[in-house]
């Protein structure tokens, strides 16, 4: 039963979104068991996984058979088989996209109960959900493309979900164009090696690439895509606008959607590309990410509508992950190796650290536009006493993100300082200064939306519902956890995955069988 | 230990953070102990004092708006608000033109480089 763990990841959600429709027309009770369970189940399958995957171990799945080949008449063997191959980073990445889609899912049961269309709701956010678990959990490159159209094509649904407002359609519209040119290029890079390579599985190509003209294309392809959807500087501009706009619920699962694709990201890079592109491609990693980092947080410091101000910090975050991906590529190789895994270490732990506050911070902001029906700071104001619980969490998550001791935002950002220090101390300056004005930024946040007197037009503001809160709790509890037991995770859950990233071999063999 | 992280030059533990804060609050207390005691809740002490002038019921007058914080910071750093406002002009057709002059520079980038 456990070997199939990786095909019930993505069946699961993928039959929640068919069941949907028809648990909407069942009732209430049945929509939101749907919903809940669904959602849970799928949790508990990403934790069998990452259980699964500790110690190393990696899980190849291929569906419909033994091999990944398929053997011809002629005896010629082509990988042709859907797989899946989950190894110590992937099994994270999986569990941080369960994790907020059951947060998500709880969150919604209340949030979205006023609104009609939860035929569409539902579906759209199991199959964006099933879109960001096969892109983390596949094998196969071409099978990475259909599950990120699978994800993108929902999320473009779910950010114009609500369609009375102009702009909604006109943040989903802008996301769709350039996404589409981004999924154009990426097939383009397929057909590429596919015509190269005669395979598309990741294992295979691994073990063949050895540089040249193409897989020089074919990477810089993938490294402009994938930087692309998880939102780099200056090609983030459609995520504050698609973050503003979708419903809190989806925003949660949006931000593990664009860490599917920096994990696409970092996997072409690490496991299937090393080495190519020379010291360029970390190099581009970590100018993206600083440009990110800085512009990010520069344009998130100005913000006064609470998710759009949301929407830059998460640009601003992604920023730090590439720079410390960047720097481990760079370095994990040469002389500075100790820091350059320490930098892999610090990203991988910024990354869990990030889908977690971020999506909570997102589900704080969506607590405060159902209880006050604005998003506009200057409209708020003397929440703490009216929404004590949510102000409890929120400084919690803007505490994480910050970079304050001692939430695990701050362990993370100073595994970052230490390990990019070595590369060159102007990454750290610029690290640290956008950590400072993220602190700036969320303290506006605070001040403007909690304290203060209370205004008239609040008066009528109660707590958000016990769901609502159950939602963002997970969250919050999950940061507590990371907050206390750094070194548990660290040890058995960010080493394990550093080190499957820089096993290139192990990631190779795991499928080829020690070609 | 599950709570103690080593980074190479360093290390982190929370639980000797918490220490020291919870010993820097008793600090705090201690200090604070020696102030004054005959301060008065719920008295005049406890009004709000608006330059001489009555102070509106509505907390709405009173308070300063998020979009006012950090004016000195967006004067200062105008120059880069400039760019950045350019950038984010809301045209769809632009955003899709830097996607492409990204993809360009990072293709010719990756192509002058090694191996």
């Amino acid at each position: 039963m456990s070997r199939h763990l990786p095909a019930f990841l993505i069946m699961t959600p993928m039959l929640g979104a068919f069941l949907s429709p028809l648990a909407v027309m069942l009732g209430r009770t049945a929509r939101n068991a749907v919903l809940v369970l669904f959602s849970l189940a799928t949790l508990v399958i990403s934790l069998g996984i990452v259980s699964a995957t500790m110690g190393g171990n990696v899980l190849v799945y291929v569906m419909g058979g033994e091999s990944y080949t398929l053997t011809m008449p002629s005896g010629m063997a082509y990988p042709v088989r859907i797989m899946f191959e989950i190894d110590g980073f992937n099994a994270l990445m999986i569990l941080c996209v369960a994790a907020a889609t059951f947060a998500g899912a709880l969150f919604s049961v209340a949030y979205m109960d006023r609104f009609s269309g939860w035929k569409r709701y539902m579906s759209l956010y199991f199959m964006m959900a099933t879109g960001a678990l096969g892109m983390c959990a596949t094998g196969d490159l071409f099978n990475f493309f259909v599950f990120v159209e699978v994800s993108s094509i929902a999320s473009f649904g779910l950010v114009a979900f609500w369609r009375d407002k102009p702009e909604a359609i006109e943040a989903s519209f802008k996301y769709m164009l350039v996404s589409q040119i981004a999924a154009m290029l990426l097939l383009i890079a397929l057909g590429a090696l596919y015509g190269k390579y005669n395979a598309l599985n990741m294992a295979a190509i691994a073990s063949m690439a050895r540089g040249g003209t193409l897989d020089k294309i074919v990477l810089a392809l993938f490294v402009i895509v994938l930087a692309f959807k998880c939102g780099a500087f200056p090609m983030h501009t459609w995520m504050p606008d698609a973050y503003a706009e979708a419903p809190a619920g989806v925003t949660c699962l949006l931000v593990t959607v664009s860490q599917a694709s920096f994990y696409g990201l970092i996997r072409i890079c690490f496991s299937i590309f090393p080495g190519v592109g020379g010291a360029v491609v970390p190099w581009i990693l970590i100018v993206l990410g600083c440009a990110s980092m800085f512009f990010g947080v520069m344009m998130a410091v100005v913000q006064h509508e609470i998710k759009r101000l949301m929407g830059y910090h998460s640009i601003s975050q992604v920023g730090y992950m590439l720079m410390a991906m960047g720097v481990g590529l760079l370095a994990a190789g040469g002389a500075e190796g100790v820091y350059g895994f320490k930098a892999m270490t610090g990203g991988i732990f910024h990354m869990v650290n990030y889908s977690v506050y971020k999506a909570l911070l997102f589900l704080c902001a969506g607590a405060l536009y159902y209880a006050t029906g604005t998003r506009d700071l200057d409209r708020m104001g003397g929440l703490v006493r009216s929404m004590p619980w949510t102000a409890g969490m929120f400084v919690i998550a803007a505490a994480a993100i910050s970079g304050l001791p001692p939430f695990n935002g701050f362990i993370s950002k100073w595994m970052i300082y230490e390990s990019s220090f070595a590369v060159h101390p102007a990454l750290t300056a610029i690290a640290m200064i956008t950590s400072v004005l993220t602190l700036a930024s969320f303290a506006k946040v605070f001040q403007a939306a909690f304290l203060g007197p209370a205004k008239a037009a609040l008066s009528g503001v109660r707590e958000v519902p016990c769901a609502m809160l159950a939602g963002m709790a997970a969250l919050t509890l999950f940061i507590l956890l990371l907050t206390l037991f750094p070194s548990w995770f660290t040890s058995r859950l960010f080493d394990n995955a550093a080190h499957a990233l820089l096993n290139h071999q192990g990631y190779v063999s795991a499928v080829m069988g020690g070609v | 230990m599950w709570t103690q992280l080593n980074s190479g030059a360093g290390y982190w533990n929370v639980f000797v953070w918490l220490l020291f804060f919870a010993g820097m609050s008793c600090l705090v207390l201690w200090l604070r102990s020696f102030g004054r005691h005959d301060y008065m809740r719920n008295t005049l002490q406890d009004d709000i004092y608006w330059s001489g002038n009555e102070v509106p019921e509505d907390g709405a007058k009173i308070s300063v708006p998020a979009s006012a914080s950090y004016w000195g910071f967006r004067v200062a750093a105008a120059p880069v608000y400039a760019f950045l406002d350019r950038l984010h002009n809301g045209s769809a057709s632009d955003y899709a033109g830097y996607f492409v002059v990204t993809a360009a520079l990072i293709g010719a980038l990756v192509l002058a480089g090694g191996r």
